[in-house]
């Protein structure tokens, strides 16, 4: 019976190997240097997910790759048959080359014979067998996309043309997506993805590829494949996440928290920016903007931090940069604002700074426009920035805890902006109140503080681009006693305005002015420990300080 | 099986010295050409680059390519007791987990061995690509050293600024400024005291100077020291290794103020 089947399975076996003929070759080769340069242990199965062959050619392949090469190698054979044992019971075995002899005795009749590995040496270890194909199930079972042999049977001996696998089923790393009310357009929108997916595409494979290198069989590499496999498909992983929100707002935030960790991870993901420095182009402003924002938001914060002690945001980052600021500017305060002239909007933005406007600013910013602005630290226009960024983040917020039913279009909006926007939206709705009081009370302080001089200073600087500098001059406790009064007051005209900025993109949702008291509260004590924090360890966070994966890319 | 024999074996200290406090654990990669090493520091921020052809050693025998993990910190312990006129050999056997440091003294009346465990490193390989740099200073080594040395009493990074008129290193902190120019000096006695500047325009960046101050512990490897800079691409700072390779440091630059234009999140 055994013998039949392997005729079989000989049968089944032959007919890959002679479709794919020509990259057998190929993949031969591969073999060699993974097996004597890498020392990896070569199994069929990580050979079948690494080269996309069914793994019965993946088994043929190493049989070949044994008759050719096999000398100088080590071999695992797979025996599976019938046990002369007196309860014959079934029984797959791996066994080392020499003993393979020895070891088909003990079989009843014939067994199958098949290739299980190809590795330099026999490893003391059992487990380093499949330590390498572990990680790579690892690495594809964390796959967003559809497009892996693990996410579908495409070697499976019976195919069904019909059925497809839908996207919302299996892209659990993603997100929990609930599996939506779909509309017939979102139906045909999955399958066509399912379809795509079902084709291997090369850059997959070069993907897959390359973990070799990175992989050589230690437990602890694990982690590491993993942040490989996020860097190199960072593309990948953003697209089917967004189309993923499209369909669902839901999972908005549990998306936002990926990005997030996608983002603060030692670089991997910066490692895709090498193109940016090279080309000169700058499409990392947009995201530059929100960290722009995201800084100067808290050097503002901190101005209102020390003017009331109640108020505070817990921002990390943000407390990064506050420090760093404090402790340069002695007395007084000092910021740049860099206008790119060649943008008329920017330009525009820079008269306003000049003369306050707010309703103007506010029609000014547009999202859109807002990822065009490089570099904004000045006072009064941050807060507004900022709001803006935040009454974002607000609606997001909102979306999420408003169940469904809020319009599609929005929701796409959102998820739109929120591939831009990344960990920043996260903080910022935390204390989104608060530093609209702050922004407030930082406008009010310049009235009320005798004190306390706001100077405009614009000039040339030496690669040519027209520099605004805002200098604020004058005594904090000044301020302070100041604005203590004042805070309250401002507090209530400000949902008014956020509700302003709101209405641009959003019209459905309103922020709760309730919603200010609890991030009040909430914020407020853990802002001395950040900052102490930040005093301990400065350097290691310097948001100004370059990434090296920023400029060379890994191999 | 690896056999490489360093007759200049203080070379290998002075090297382990250079880098040990920027990288804990690092792979070094042998192939036929050379003993090699690639590692970032933990914060992602500077690279080093390390090459020793196989010419400049001795006796080189590596059958195939080998890549073996260490601690820095360990293998400088080592190599600390190994003399300064000593003859160095590494040895490894394929498929090992140590690596073995055998030092023999010039008069070959001493002879140590000193074997140590490997690690297994998941190192990311960065792939560097062939650059034209703005401005190229090469520069005596041990002024090099001394800018960065005086320059961090004062501030925490350094601005480096390559005109025609020369190379200034600046910094500011909270104590004041400090400013240092070079002009270009090709006319001294000995040719590695000299100052050359190679500019096609002018570059002005910013690094951290902790950073710098960890580089310059490669000062006694060589005489001088080649800084490359481009305004888009980390700094370049090498020291050459006399008839063997090099030893390099890439810097990423710190972000200026003035131009926020800082890394995409995504």
């Amino acid at each position: 019976m055994a013998g039949k089947l392997n005729a079989l399975e000989e049968s089944l076996i032959l007919k890959p190997i002679t479709m794919s003929g020509i990259e057998t070759l190929g993949i031969l080769d591969e073999i060699q240097a993974l097996v004597s340069d890498h020392l990896q242990v070569v199994s069929y199965k990580w050979l079948s997910r690494n080269f996309l062959v069914s793994s019965n050619t993946a088994k043929r392949l190493l049989e070949e790759f044994v008759e050719k090469h096999g000398s100088g190698l080590e071999v695992v054979y797979a025996l599976s048959g019938w046990l002369k044992s007196s309860p014959p019971s079934y029984n797959i075995r791996l066994v080392s080359g020499p003993k393979l002899a020895e070891v088909k005795q003990e079989f009843d009749g014939n067994c199958s014979v098949q290739v299980y590995s190809v590795q330099a040496s026999i490893p003391k270890d059992p487990a380093a067998l499949w330590n390498a194909e572990f990680v790579q199930a690892e690495e594809l079972f964390k796959q967003p996309s559809l497009d892996n042999c693990l996410r579908d049977n495409r070697f499976c001996g019976i195919s069904n043309s019909f059925v497809k696998r839908s996207v919302d089923g299996t892209s659990v790393s993603i997100a929990h997506v609930q599996p939506k009310s779909s509309g017939i357009s979102q139906l045909s929108k999955s399958n066509s993805t399912g379809q795509k997916n079902s084709v291997p595409p090369p850059q997959q494979n070069k993907i897959q590829q390359s973990s070799p290198k990175v992989g050589p069989l230690s437990p602890n590499v694990l982690k590491d494949v993993k942040a490989e496999s996020n860097s190199t498909g960072v593309h990948d992983q953003a697209k089917p996440s967004a189309a993923k929100e499209k369909l669902n707002p839901l999972p908005a935030s549990k998306k936002k928290s990926q990005n997030d960790k996608s983002s603060s991870g030692t670089g991997g993901s910066l490692a895709n920016f090498w193109g940016r420095a090279s080309t000169k182009a700058k499409p990392g402003s947009a995201a530059a903007d929100n960290l722009v924002s995201n800084s100067t938001a808290s050097a503002e914060a901190q101005i209102s931090v020390r003017e009331a002690a109640e108020n505070c945001c817990s921002d990390d980052d943000a407390e990064d940069v506050n420090f760093r600021r404090a402790a340069r500017g002695e007395g007084n305060r000092k910021r740049k604002v860099v206008l790119d002239l060649s943008d008329e909007d920017e330009y525009e933005d820079a008269v306003n700074l000049g003369s306050p406007d707010p309703p103007k600013r506010k029609s000014d910013l547009d999202p859109k426009e807002n990822k065009k602005l490089l570099v904004i630290g000045k006072p009064d226009l941050t807060p507004n920035k900022l709001k803006e960024d935040k009454s974002e983040a607000k609606e997001v917020k909102e979306i999420n805890g408003e169940s469904n039913q809020s319009p599609r279009e929005n929701s796409a909006a959102v998820s739109k902006r929120m591939k831009t926007e990344t960990s920043f939206t996260e903080k910022t709705h935390n204390c989104v109140s608060q530093k609209d009081i702050n922004k407030d009370k930082v406008e009010n302080s310049v009235p009320n503080s005798p004190k306390r001089k706001k100077v405009l200073k614009t000039r040339i600087d030496e690669r040519g681009r027209e520099v605004t500098e805002v200098v604020w001059e004058g005594e904090e406790t000044e301020i302070k006693r100041a604005n203590s009064s004042e805070t309250t007051k401002k507090a209530d005209s400000n949902p008014t305005k956020k509700a302003d900025s709101n209405t641009v993109t959003n019209n459905s949702t309103r922020p709760p002015p309730a919603k200010k008291s609890p991030a009040l509260g909430s914020t407020a004590p853990s802002n001395p420990g950040s900052k102490a924090g930040t005093k301990k360890g400065g350097n290691q966070k310097d948001p100004k300080q370059g990434n090296i994966l920023s400029f060379f890319k890994k191999v | 099986m690896l056999e490489l024999r360093l007759v200049q074996g203080s070379l290998l200290k002075k090297v382990l010295e250079a880098i040990k406090d920027l990288v804990n654990d690092a792979n070094f990669d042998c192939s036929a050409t050379g003993f090699s090493l690639q590692a970032m520091d933990s914060s992602h921020v500077a690279l080093v680059a390390l090459l020793l052809r196989s010419e400049g050693f001795e006796h080189y025998r590596c059958d195939r390519n080998l890549s073996m993990g260490m601690n820095l910190g360990n293998m400088s312990k080592m190599l600390r007791c190994a003399g300064n006129d000593d003859i160095i050999t590494i040895k490894a056997d394929d498929g090992s987990d140590t690596v073995t440091f055998m030092f023999e003294s010039p008069t070959q009346d001493k002879i140590a061995d000193f074997e140590m465990k490997l690690m297994d490193i998941d190192s990311e390989h960065l792939g560097i690509p062939e650059a034209e740099y703005h401005a190229i200073v090469r520069m005596p080594s041990a002024e090099f050293a001394r800018i960065c040395k005086d320059l961090s009493s004062i501030g925490d990074t350094v601005v480096i600024s390559v005109t025609k008129e020369g190379v200034k290193f600046s910094t500011r902190g909270d104590i004041g400024t400090a400013n240092i120019v070079l002009r270009q000096n090709t006319t001294v006695d000995k040719p590695e005291d000299s100052t050359i500047i190679e500019m096609n325009e002018p570059v002005s960046l910013t690094f951290a100077l902790r950073y710098m101050n960890s580089f310059t512990r490669a000062t006694p490897l060589s005489n001088t020291v080649t800084i490359s800079l481009s305004s888009e691409l980390p700094v370049v700072v090498e020291y050459k290794i006399a008839e063997m390779g090099y030893i390099r440091f890439y810097l990423a630059p710190k972000i200026e103020e003035d131009e926020e234009e800082t890394k995409p999140q995504i």
